[in-house]
């Protein structure tokens, strides 16, 4: 295993990453960050098809009256106001620990195919296996997205190491054959059609509360191995021998990081669907922000990370208003964007 | 085809081409005999020889013919598309739905849809434009591909990278239009998008062939200008080709092929990559033959994932382009790992 992840990153070359231009004092960035989040989260549950004043969410949230604006602002706009940060969250983490495992400034897990691979197995395990927990579901998602890392990886490593940017080919053709799979599980089973088009576009809408409750305890454990594993990560930015030299163990922790991205990533598919290019996107504006130290990057990647999908939930409910976008369409119309972007700068 | 006789042919072009030829006149035979009954090869001659009982003349010609001409048809232009494009950017790796001209086309088609139908979801101008539509969004899909990737479009992973980004946008595109509609038209277009030569009928044949075989033809003429061995350009320009033009006609010989192929079809994903490829290691490099190759074993490759569809899900109806993507996307691997060391 060792041998084999160490010729991979032997072959691949490195992108040199810029350090940012004298950062904003840590702190300040996080503040900062948490206060436009609360914002984006107060946004998002007052706008929308009706907007509902400070009061009429006062009292839905703490005196429920059962009137219906309580009634949507609880059960409508409140999961969805949560569970937009976890998915954005989790999914910014997921790219910042991706981004450095394989050296690859544009990898994420939708490039590397770890959100189809989720979605693949949630629709085998739903209308296959008849999974109906959400407990099931989010663990299944989990899995779907270890093994689908477990396979570009090993394919990445079996044609003896490969660039980041055939890594990144590879995973967008195994999302493509997962894709396919599930479109012909979707039309032999035409009555899941309808349920699951939507959520596979990547939504919050309709989302219960239990959702969050089910999906939140594996964002928290994926970004807790994360922050755990940020500084093995800073060493192993460079390469594995120096990594190793410093006393890291370069295979356990890649091991982690693969755990910790797979119950991310796989905790937001469950919950959202795939939300496509987040993580892609996010860990470009952290390090930006706050630099290439991994403790700082994924707490700002983190906090990013939900706003920017707050931001986008609130965006798609007025894009085609009255009817709403699946937040996925926003994201992937932002981070098609970012890509070209990158690739044009040749960050990969 | 007299220049099929030349002495540039080794000695496998013709038994390749020969064993196309077979295959496929077996597979579309095939192709009309299954399907919810069996109708036995002697009689399905019989019926496209003009002969044969009356239902039986019902289900051959106005049921089950269409579905593998069109699916010959497309399925052979998409592969002379793919085998174009990997001829003019000398990478294996090159067709065209990863080049942004299948996802703009499925644009196109949305868009169509979606803007050129009234209240009661009917059509207010005939579905014959809807190849127009098609053409127009793999047109712009490929153009933009090219704009954004500027100096980089001559390293043809990079290109597929740039197809891949402009791809999502579209696609995300496609998903807020199909959703905006109403269900009957989602299911429609999703169907579409995937890919399905189900519900053909003769006049959207007969506009598929007017626009295709022109389209080859000038496929054909520029292949003249083709030498055998792959351009590069001190070669070509040694020859006294202007390469940036004969590029540029050729990517948008493709984008059309492509186009009118997947306009009544969908988005068949992978043919325009492996039928090309194959044709090559059947036929050796002689361009005709390369193209003819091409064509039979894209025809062969569509009209097979159909009747492995028919035979397989039925009586559902699931899509052609999900079996050719699930053959093809391996394929595409495979080759991705094993031309590593020679372009990229």
């Amino acid at each position: 295993m060792k041998i084999i992840f160490t010729r991979l990153a032997l072959n691949s070359f490195s992108s040199t990453p810029v350090p940012s231009q004298r950062p904003l004092p840590f702190a300040w960035v996080c503040v900062g960050l948490i206060a436009v989040l609360l914002g984006a989260m107060a946004l998002s549950i007052t706008v929308g098809y009706r907007i509902y004043g400070p009061l009429q969410v006062w009292q839905a949230l703490f005196a429920f009256d059962g009137s219906e604006a309580a009634t949507v602002i609880s059960t409508l706009r409140l999961p969805r106001a949560v569970i937009a940060p976890l998915v954005g969250a989790g999914l910014g983490i997921a790219g910042v620990q991706v981004q450095t495992l394989s050296r690859n400034r544009i990898a994420s897990p939708d490039t590397l195919g770890l959100n189809a691979g989720a979605s693949l197995a949630v629709v085998v395990a739903s209308t296959v296996f008849g999974v109906g927990s959400l407990m099931g579901l989010s663990l299944t998602a989990a899995f779907g997205a270890l093994v689908t890392s477990l396979v570009v990886f090993a394919i990445a490593a079996g044609a003896g190491g490969l660039s980041p940017i055939r890594i990144v080919l590879i995973g967008v053709t195994i999302a493509g054959l997962g894709q396919s799979i599930v479109q012909i599980i979707l039309t032999t089973n035409e009555a899941q059609l309808q349920n699951l088009l939507f959520w596979l576009a990547g939504s919050f809408v309709d989302r219960p509360m239990s959702l969050a409750i089910n999906g939140g305890p594996f964002i928290v454990i994926g970004v807790a191995m994360a922050l755990a594993l940020a500084r093995p990560l800073d060493a192993m930015q460079a390469d594995d021998e120096t990594a190793s030299g410093l006393g890291v163990p370069v295979t356990l922790v890649r091991i982690g990081c693969f755990v910790s991205v797979s119950l991310l990533t796989g905790a937001s598919v469950a919950m959202a669907g795939p939300v496509s290019f987040v993580g892609l996107v996010v860990p470009h504006a952290a390090r930006r922000l706050v630099g290439l130290r991994h403790g700082r990057q994924i707490i700002a990647a983190g906090l990013f990370g939900a706003i920017y999908a707050t931001l986008a939930d609130v965006a798609a409910r007025f894009v085609i208003f009255p009817v709403e976008a699946p937040v996925g369409a926003i994201t992937a119309v932002v981070g098609g964007i970012v890509l070209v972007i990158l690739l044009r700068r040749r960050a990969a | 085809m007299s220049a099929l006789n030349t002495s540039l042919f080794k000695a496998r072009t013709p038994v390749g081409l020969a064993i196309m030829v077979c295959a496929f006149a077996l597979l579309a035979l095939s192709g009309v005999a299954f399907g919810s009954s069996w109708i036995p090869m002697d009689q399905v001659a019989s019926v496209i020889l003009g002969a044969g009982e009356k239902t039986q003349r019902l289900i051959v010609l106005q049921l089950r013919l269409p579905r593998v001409v069109i699916a010959a048809l497309a399925g052979g232009g998409m592969a002379v598309a793919g085998y174009l494009l990997q001829k003019v950017t000398r990478n294996a790796l090159a067709s065209p739905s990863v080049l942004g001209v299948i996802d703009g086309a499925a644009l196109g088609v949305v868009l169509f849809l979606a803007l050129l139908s009234n209240e009661s979801n009917t059509l207010i101008i005939p579905i014959g434009y809807q190849p127009l539509a098609a053409l127009a969004g793999a047109v712009l899909g490929i153009t933009l591909v090219f704009l954004l990737s500027g100096r980089q479009s001559s390293s043809a992973v990079r290109l597929l990278l740039f197809g891949i980004a402009m791809a999502a946008v579209f696609k995300a595109m496609v998903m807020v239009l199909i959703l905006i509609g109403p269900i009957y038209r989602a299911s429609q277009a999703s169907r579409w998008l995937a890919g399905s030569v189900n519900e053909i009928n003769w006049s959207e044949i007969q506009i598929t062939l007017v626009m295709l075989v022109p389209l080859l033809v000038m496929a054909v003429l520029a292949a003249r200008k083709m030498p055998p061995a792959d351009l590069d350009e001190v070669s070509a320009r040694s020859i006294g080709l202007n390469l940036p033009v004969f590029r540029i006609v050729i990517f948008a010989l493709a984008a059309g092929l492509t186009a009118v192929s997947v306009a009544f079809v969908g988005g068949v994903g992978f043919i325009g990559l492996m039928a090309p490829h194959l044709a090559r290691l059947m036929v050796g490099r002689n361009v005709y033959a390369g193209l003819l190759g091409s064509f039979l074993l894209g025809a062969i490759m569509l009209v097979g994932a159909d009747l492995i569809v028919r035979v397989l899900f039925s009586p559902v109806e699931v899509p052609a382009g999900t079996v050719t993507a699930v053959i093809g996307a391996p394929y595409f691997l495979f080759l991705l790992m094993s031309r590593q060391r020679h372009d990229g």
